[in-house]
């Protein structure tokens, strides 16, 4: 069996779902446990203005929780998907330019931990990885990968 | 190109977004802690939690002594100064340093009261406060308010938490 045609099983990308779409929901929960710890990571980042930190970081574990969950499965599954690969390039690029900025920081994605570069590099890429498990959900089932042959029985 | 995105996809992901910024404030609304929706940093929080606590000083922001991973085991040991630990209630109960007090930055208010009676018997005693180690800054915070509230002999451990058990020291829970 080809790699294609393993990739293109439907339970490949209902398994990813979970994998990626539970991620996102622990992700969610830690976040909403603890929102303020979740503001505090959000600014030490320097991003956002100040006004925009507390709405985002009880917003964002709300995003995780609905996206992660909807992307396992249903009509909202893509939306979903293509709304959690979004905000994974957004905290790619966040993460990247604290690096370049010299920041020490803890990005708080999966609960608190003590601020370090070797961390940070850590996150991103975890980050990177769940990008990747997202664009696989993402994209439609029925159609092939780049570069790798159709199955013929489908 | 099947990653292109749909029309009803980003719709959809838009729709997703307004109903988790709706969902997170009002959950917030209700909450027993809600956020202020104007974020305030932990140094702007411990300034308030300080002038709850005691009309007056204003936390401010001064270099505060520090000592190094042996000094702080042979204190620590042989328990001659009040050894705080500013982490979080929740790090604090997984592990700190044996008979440390958590007084956290968090809750400094909280945990000040509760270990105020004696605290306050002797404002003259060594005090040495630690956090996780790295670059937090919990255990300077809790340092100078501890001096704005009066105490003389205030010092920091920066190895923190990290370092202690780094060095395969013991340490205790709950």
């Amino acid at each position: 069996m080809s790699a294609g045609s393993i990739l293109e099983r439907r339970w490949l990308q209902l398994g990813l779902g979970l994998i990626v779409g539970g991620a996102f929901v622990y992700a969610g929960w830690v976040g909403f446990s603890d929102a303020r710890q979740l503001a505090d990571s959000v600014a030490s980042l320097r991003i956002l203005p100040t006004r925009l930190v507390d709405p985002f970081a009880l917003s964002l574990p709300m995003f995780e929780i609905l996206a992660g969950v909807l992307t396992v499965a249903g009509p909202l599954r893509r939306s979903a998907a293509l709304g959690l690969g979004v905000m994974t390039v957004i905290f790619c690029a966040a993460i990247a330019s604290a690096l370049a900025r010299g920041l020490v920081i803890d990005c708080g994605c999966f609960g608190a931990n003590i601020p370090s570069r070797a961390r940070m590099w850590l996150d991103l890429g975890r980050d990177v990885l769940l990008l990747m498990g997202v664009l696989i959900v993402y994209r439609p089932s029925g159609n092939h990968w780049p570069g790798v042959p159709r199955d013929p029985r489908q | 190109m099947s990653f292109k995105p749909r029309a009803q996809d980003i719709i959809g992901a838009v729709a997703l977004m307004f109903a988790s910024i709706l969902t997170g404030l009002v959950l917030n609304h209700f909450s027993s802690s809600p956020l202020a929706l104007a974020y305030r940093s932990p140094e702007q929080r411990l300034q308030t939690e300080l002038a709850e606590l005691v009309a007056g000083p204003p936390l401010q922001s001064f270099p505060v002594a520090t000592i190094g991973l042996d000094e702080f085991r042979r204190m620590a040991e042989a328990k001659t100064a009040v050894i705080f630990d500013a982490r979080a209630s929740v790090y604090y109960r997984q592990g700190h340093v044996p008979g440390a007090l958590n007084l956290s930055r968090e809750d400094f208010g909280q945990d000040y009261l509760r270990l105020r009676a004696a605290l306050e018997k002797d404002k003259n005693s060594p005090i040495v406060v630690y956090c996780s180690g790295g670059t937090c800054h919990d255990s300077k915070m809790v340092a100078q308010a501890l001096t704005s509230l009066g105490f003389t002999r205030v010092r920091i451990f920066p190895g923190g938490w990290e370092a202690w058990s780094a060095a395969g020291l013991p340490a205790q829970r709950g």
